[in-house]
């Protein structure tokens, strides 16, 4: 028998949720020395399963029936403080946000030291030296140092490798990690997810892995469980579930993961309509009596882009992708160079000057929780934009109307508030927002990257029907590569605020000239699927 | 769950209401009532409570205690509302636009905000009204000004955190000018803290109010709770009524107001509840 096994697990939800189950009888087995991946979207009930096991559900959130049998216990009947003695010394979690896991105002010393004394009656000089060989052990360099910096101070990467030092510090058998990846970069998932895959290995520990991507399964799992609206929809080696999906729904999640190759032609070759020259954008930090740090975000980056073209500016978080976005849309006031809008130059223009020509350049946003004012109505968000061009607001809403059902909603929904929607629904009003305007340039930041992926695909495709139909240029900004390879033309690769390399996505993909895209491109995860 | 079901689920939000919508009720009937106005001398003085006529006694004069406290109600009810609307509006627009354009012109604004919170707030407010001679007016005005910097404070922290969400980066990418990205984006969001904050703030200002009026810097022309316990000070120990009735009224009042700012609090911000 394997070291856990979850029997008929049912988890309710309190009354007056949308529904009255989280998790629907789910029977899985995590076997020892063996890693096991949940995959499913958000609300299929993963996460709950996974906080189920460590006696942590929210409050008001039940294990309704079912049995977790933990090396033959039965978890959920568990007097509450001999769980909490299990938790860290048996079973470990690491979560998705290891900023919010830290405690940010406690040195990192003290906090792996605290995990240790909690269980263990050894000295702080003790702890201290277990913890570093631990935080050595996640290939940290520079122990003394970091043991006496703070949370702030250290990269999503390296906070990730603490908190699985933390986790790892009383030996468990069981490693829970909630999509412990999300967060961060592609290259830096690569390197966590290797180091999970080793340290597994290493201590021949069981590892449950909760995640959305099949890229990540492929690259990580034993066995694989799909889970869907609280049930568990198929579930076994990976091989057999990657490469003989027998549930529709999977085939969908797998189709629905971006290839990593591109389809799309090399742009045609027309005269641009938008031309970005030399453009420098600089903050200074510091306040009334400190002297100011100067941060040049994006550094001498020009760029072309022509009507029913898609250029994709790709790179990590910091590359400063989304402050040239910014500069080019003018919500930033770029510090020196130029941005040509068919021939004029509105990097430096008055407000006054510039207020007609802002309807050209829309854009849509990352996160579609904050882009929609949650005090308006659908019809007043979409129809706000050309009143304010003097449009009569009859006609207004008409067009708004029309615009909604091409971005594939119910006209009728124009009455309703922003949260009776899905995340993909208000991507929609997002993109009919800017659409609403007749822009001639579109500016997608990031537009998919909140989604799940079969809502994500479906975004993609619409942003590219809309582009052919419009006639749009289209600037699409994202960390993925392989979101990238589906929608864009071109591609430009930034780091650190310069471009590293531009060219046809086809040969990016297939050539790429820098080690820093060929380092990219490796760290996709799951490259074997398909 | 419906705003008024939220605000009514918590008993204490209730009763205040209650209470509050009672107390602006005599107010406004003050004068219906009790037509000869609340200066009116009409027996002898210090008559306890219950006596013939007099349910709530009469002061050292031998005025009707109980038009006095109607009376008084409107005074304090009129003070608080428009010293806090006065102090709301100029809060707003301060918090508003230091919030919203941030850098130099909010660290201008909020060293004048900080200007008027380190001086002592009633020690500004009791040479202010000297100097403007006590009437209701230079009452409102100085309960105003000591009070709007925490409305300014409030408004341009939420100012701060909703001007970079993305719905207000849309508004301005769609061309609309700063005003209307402030009053018809930014604000109706801000607004729940600000409702909450002010209703207290309804409280202080009475609060306020009274004391001016019991050092005798109230409105000599009209009769309030403060200046009524001000003017019964010296027959306290004999008549117990003048002071406390006056100042029990006070209490309620402010009570019941800061039983309804925790009811908006809750049906303004379900999430944040208990």
């Amino acid at each position: 028998m394997g070291l856990v096994s979850i029997q008929n697990l049912t988890v309710a939800l309190p009354p007056g949720a949308d529904r009255p189950k989280a998790v629907d009888d789910v029977s899985l087995e995590v076997g020892r020395n063996q890693i096991v991946c949940i995959v499913g979207e958000s609300g299929s009930g993963k996460s709950l399963t996974a906080h189920a096991i460590m006696g942590l559900l929210p409050r008001g959130v039940t294990a309704a029936g079912g049995q977790i049998l933990f090396d033959g216990v039965d978890l959920l009947k568990e007097p509450p403080g001999a769980m909490r003695k299990r938790r860290g010394r048996d079973i470990a979690m690491i979560f998705q946000d290891p900023m919010a896991a830290l405690n940010p105002v406690v040195a990192i010393g003290r906090q792996v030291t605290e995990q240790i004394r909690a269980h263990r009656a050894i000295s702080e000089a003790e702890a201290l030296k277990q913890a570093g060989a631990l935080l050595g052990e996640m290939g940290l360099k520079d122990i003394e140092s970091l043991l006496k910096s703070y949370p702030h101070q250290l990269s999503g990467g390296q906070r990730q490798r603490v908190m699985i030092a933390m986790a790892l510090s009383l030996s468990p058998q069981l490693l829970i990690a909630d999509e412990p990846t999300t967060a961060l970069d592609v290259t830096t998932q690569a390197q966590i997810l290797k180091l999970i895959k080793r340290i597994q290995a290493e201590r021949e520990m069981s590892v449950l892995f909760i995640t959305h991507d099949f890229g990540v399964v492929a690259d990580m799992a034993d066995s694989v469980a799909v889970m869907r609206h609280g049930r568990v929809l198929e579930s076994g080696t990976v091989a057999e579930v990657l490469g003989n999906p027998s549930h529709s729904y999977t085939r969908a999640l797998i189709a629905a993961v971006p290839r990593g190759e591109s389809q799309l032609p090399p742009p045609p070759d027309v005269r641009p309509l938008v031309q970005v020259n030399k453009l420098t954008k600089r903050f200074r930090r510091g306040g009334m009596f400190a002297p100011g740090k100067v941060n040049t975000a994006v550094d001498n980056v020009s760029l072309t882009l022509s009507r029913g073209e898609t250029l994709g500016i790709v790179g990590e978080s910091g590359s400063g992708k989304s402050t040239l976005a910014r500069c080019i849309i003018r919500l930033l006031d770029p510090d020196a160079g130029e941005v040509l809008l068919d021939g004029a130059d509105i990097a430096h223009m008055k407000p006054g000057e510039l207020g007609p020509l802002r309807r050209r350049i829309q854009m849509v946003f990352q996160d579609p929780f904050s882009s929609l004012n949650p005090r308006q109505t659908i019809g007043d968000i979409l129809t706000i934009g050309p009143r304010i061009y003097g449009e009569d607001p009859k006609e207004a809403r008409a067009r708004a109307a029309d615009i909604l059902r091409l971005v594939g909603l119910n006209p009728e929904t124009m009455n309703r508030l922003p949260h009776e929607f899905s995340g993909g629904q208000r991507q929609r009003i997002g993109l009919a927002r800017a659409l609403m305007l007749k822009p001639d340039v579109l500016i997608a930041d990031e537009p998919v990257s909140a989604l799940d992926v079969t809502v994500q695909a479906q975004v993609l495709q619409l942003l590219d029907d809309v582009r052919q139909q419009m006639n749009l240029a289209m600037l699409f900004i994202t960390h993925d590569m392989r979101v990238a390879a589906q929608v864009c033309h071109r591609v430009m690769v930034m780091r650190h605020g310069k471009i590293v390399e531009t060219g046809p996505t086809r040969d990016i993909f297939a050539r790429p000239s820098s080690d820093y895209t060929k380092a990219l491109l490796a760290a996709i995860p799951g490259r074997q699927v398909r | 769950m419906s705003f008024a079901r939220r605000f009514f689920s918590r008993p204490t939000a209730a009763v205040g209401f209650v209470v509050f919508l009672a107390i602006v009720i005599i107010a406004l009937a003050a004068p219906l009532l009790f037509a000869r106005g609340p200066f009116a001398i009409v027996g002898m003085p210090l008559l306890a409570p219950g006596s013939p006529g007099l349910p709530a006694g009469s002061d050292v004069l031998g005025r009707n205690m109980m038009i006095g406290l109607a009376y008084g109600a409107r005074v304090s009810l009129l003070v608080g509302i428009s010293a806090t609307l006065v102090a709301t509006g100029v809060g707003i627009l301060f918090g508003a636009v230091a919030g919203y354009y941030g850098g130099v012109v909010d660290d201008l604004l909020m060293r004048v905000t900080e200007f008027f919170q380190i001086i002592p707030a009633f020690v500004l407010l009791m040479v202010l009204v000297a100097f403007l001679q006590p009437s209701l007016t230079s009452a409102v005005i100085g309960i105003a000004l000591i009070s709007w910097p925490q409305v300014a404070r409030v408004v341009r922290g939420e100012f701060l955190t909703l001007r970079s969400r993305e719905f207000v980066e849309a508004a301005r990418t769609l061309g609309m000018r700063d005003t209307r990205i402030i009053l018809t984006q930014i604000l109706p969001n801000a607004l729940p803290p600000i409702v909450v904050i002010s209703s207290m703030m309804v409280g202080n200002a009475i609060l306020a109010e009274s004391a001016l009026s019991f050092l005798g810097l109230g409105d000599p022309n009209l009769l309030s709770w403060g200046s009524m316990i001000g003017g019964a000070r010296s027959a306290m120990w004999v008549a117990w009524w003048t002071t406390t009735l006056p100042g029990i009224s006070i209490m309620i009042t402010v009570l019941a107001l800061n039983f309804m700012g925790d009811g908006l609090n809750d049906a303004l911000n379900p999430r944040r509840g208990r």
